[in-house]
């Protein structure tokens, strides 16, 4: 299935939730957040997340600011 | 020393919504040159709060994770909202922040205008009464304006942090007099943030009476980070102290400190 991540289409081979994207994009758990079609996922929901075909999904990351 | 002020100054805790900190010293991680600098110059400092950013990553760069030395070292994290232009990003990158670094506490701050940094008190006020609403411990960057100021004490912010001259400038407190009405009229803590540049800015604003500084640049583009920050901790207690310990009044005229009695002359 093909999705967006950060406007960057990512193929992936079968349906993944969110833990799962994150594990493939090879992106840290801790300092993340993801919103998936403008809509911020809980940590909590992420292992159950399923995402969908063409789902826009926005990764978030902690970096270094004053 | 006098024994009051040492007993003051062992149990002199800053609470902010409930939570004490012992050192008045608040930090940033931007602009360091590198990972290890930055967490040295942190330890350094002795600060517990520290300020993050968070950003859209960028899928063909990956950056560099800031988080695991931090926590580490034990300090607490304080996410910003930077790059917000208006209330509803501010608000939007607050509820992202939470999620990725598992705290409620947010530094709120729009400044839509890249030139200057200032803040825009409209849209952080609306902001404010938005996040306060949803829970969060909100502290927001602003000017240094003491009827703004009560307007987001009124909004239920946990403190505010009012501008001594705009981020980075390095020029110190040019705000003194307004943060000194903010200072008086505050019911909730004030923490001066912005235009720190040297140890004696911030040792200024303790004694003026603020609760705590935000120092991130003046620290971070030194010479020698490390030794800087150990010199904004030392300035920071001698400031607080010094308002501890009450300042004497200012004269227009001098006030002799030595006797003036004739001694040379025959009485």
């Amino acid at each position: 299935m093909k999705i967006n991540v950060n406007e960057q289409p990512i193929e992936l081979d079968q349906q993944a939730n969110i833990e799962q994207l994150l594990t493939f994009l090879d992106s840290p758990l801790k300092g993340s957040a993801i919103a998936v079609n403008q809509k911020i996922i809980s940590r909590s929901e992420w292992a159950n997340y399923k995402l969908q075909e063409n789902d826009q999904v926005s990764l978030f990351q902690a970096i270094a600011g004053g | 020393m006098d024994n009051k002020i040492i007993n003051k100054m062992n149990n002199d805790q800053l609470i902010i919504a409930g939570k004490a900190f012992s050192s008045r010293l608040f930090t940033g991680t931007g602009k360091f040159n590198d990972q290890a600098t930055m967490v040295a110059a942190l330890q350094a400092s002795n600060s517990e709060l520290v300020t993050m950013a968070l950003k859209r990553i960028d899928m063909q760069s990956k950056e560099d994770d800031i988080l695991a030395p931090l926590i580490k070292s034990g300090m607490n994290l304080l996410p910003n909202t930077s790059g917000a232009r208006n209330a509803k990003e501010a608000v939007f990158a607050a509820q992202l922040a939470r999620e990725a670094l598992q705290t409620n506490w947010v530094k709120l701050e729009i400044h839509p205008d890249p030139k200057y940094l200032l803040p825009d008190p409209i849209e952080t006020l609306k902001a404010a009464e938005t996040l306060a609403n949803l829970g969060f411990v909100v502290l927001p960057y602003v000017h240094a304006d003491p009827v703004l100021c009560k307007h987001l004490e009124s909004a239920g912010c946990a403190a505010v942090m009012p501008l001594g001259a705009p981020i980075g400038s390095n020029k110190g407190i040019k705000t003194a007099e307004f943060l000194e009405i903010i200072i008086e009229q505050a019911n909730v803590p004030v923490i001066v943030d912005a235009g720190l540049g040297a140890p004696s800015h911030a040792a200024l604003a303790m004694e003026m009476g603020a609760d705590a500084v935000l120092v991130n640049t003046a620290m971070a583009v030194a010479g020698d980070p490390v030794a800087m920050s150990r010199a904004f901790a030392k300035a920071v207690e001698a400031g607080r102290e010094a308002y501890l310990a009450g300042l004497g009044g200012q004269s227009q005229v001098a006030v002799a400190s030595s006797p003036l009695t004739a001694f040379l002359e025959a009485g």
